[in-house]
């Protein structure tokens, strides 16, 4: 995978796109048993009324941006599982969580990645809690919107590729 | 107050309140020993609270302020070459396993999210069957470790 021309690049790169969704895939149904499906073409614009885990893989020259998308019910769902009891969706433990699994997304995205030449490391996450968000990529940067979604879990991963600055 | 016997004094290392709370359950449940925790936000807060009570570190890779790779490997310069240090981390890299064992220090590595069988094979060879800490030759623990590492990574 040749990343020397991203200012060019529109899209990113479908290699790299296969990896995380693989990593995904993975990270979920080994923290819950459950393996989520790729929805395929399901590109919503519709405002999200949940949880918003943000995480960065990067290197000196390139940054893949991770935001997880993840409405309440599921937030909910992953704290039963992941710890046993249910969180309250407002708590600070709740963005604890979604933060964690960002984070936990994020070393299995980097090793993934690392496979098809994109070698980086992951940020600290960040976590941010509301209704009708709505995603903006400023200026436009490759962008891909992924959804997943299982019998208990819907969420939405956006990853966006940028020049590190 | 006077500890109880055969209390293993356990320090866990991880700027995620719900995975230090992950952490001490999945250790609790296993019962290969008695344990008391002692937790610390991230590695600088760690080396504050280090002292030599503690027997064994669990510790989170990525934390602001201070790694968990640089808290092991600053234990390791002040001389503990003993108390096995257990990486918990999501860093899942070949390159990261390598620093955190031989950069670090540390002993195991254990790749989140684990499970309670993962967090048992990195552990169980350092205690008896009473659940006391065993202390054994350096070198044998360090080469055993290193493929023990590999494996539940």
């Amino acid at each position: 995978m040749n990343l020397d021309n991203l200012y060019e690049l529109n899209q990113i790169p479908e290699e790299m796109i296969g990896k995380v969704r693989e990593s995904v895939m993975n990270t979920f149904g080994s923290m819950t048993g459950e393996v989520p499906s790729y929805i395929e073409n399901a590109s919503s614009d519709d405002p999200l009324n949940g949880i918003v885990g943000n995480v960065t893989v990067f290197n000196s020259d390139h940054t893949l941006s991770l935001m997880l998308a993840i409405p309440r019910e599921t937030a909910v769902y992953l704290s039963e599982v992941f710890i046993g009891m249910e969180l309250p969706f407002e708590s600070d433990d709740m963005g604890d969580l979604i933060g964690e699994i960002s984070n936990i997304l994020a070393g299995d995205v980097a090793a993934n990645v690392e496979k098809v030449g994109f070698r980086g490391q992951s940020s600290l996450p960040t976590a941010m809690r509301g209704s009708d968000l709505m995603l903006f990529m400023p200026n436009k940067p490759p962008t891909e919107k992924m959804k997943f979604s299982s019998p208990n879990m819907e969420f939405w991963l956006t990853m966006v590729l940028s020049e590190s600055k | 107050m006077e500890q109880a016997m055969g209390k293993i004094k356990a320090m866990v290392v991880d700027d995620s309140k719900i995975m230090r709370s992950a952490v001490k359950r999945a250790l609790n449940q296993l019962m290969v020993a008695d344990f008391e925790f002692v937790e610390a936000m991230d590695g600088e807060d760690a080396l504050g609270k280090f002292n030599n009570e503690i027997e064994i570190l669990f510790v989170d890779w990525n934390m602001p302020n201070m790694t968990g790779v640089e808290f092991a490997k600053a234990v390791r310069d002040k001389g503990n070459d003993q108390i096995p240090i257990i990486m918990v981390t999501a860093e899942k890299s070949m390159g990261k396993v390598d620093k955190a064992l031989n950069e670090g220090g540390a002993n195991e590595y254990v790749t989140k999210p684990f499970t309670a069988d993962k967090m048992h094979k990195a552990i169980s060879d350092y205690f008896d069957d009473d659940g006391n800490l065993i202390t054994g030759d350096e070198d044998d623990n360090e080469s055993k470790s290193f493929f023990k590492g590999i494996l539940n990574s």
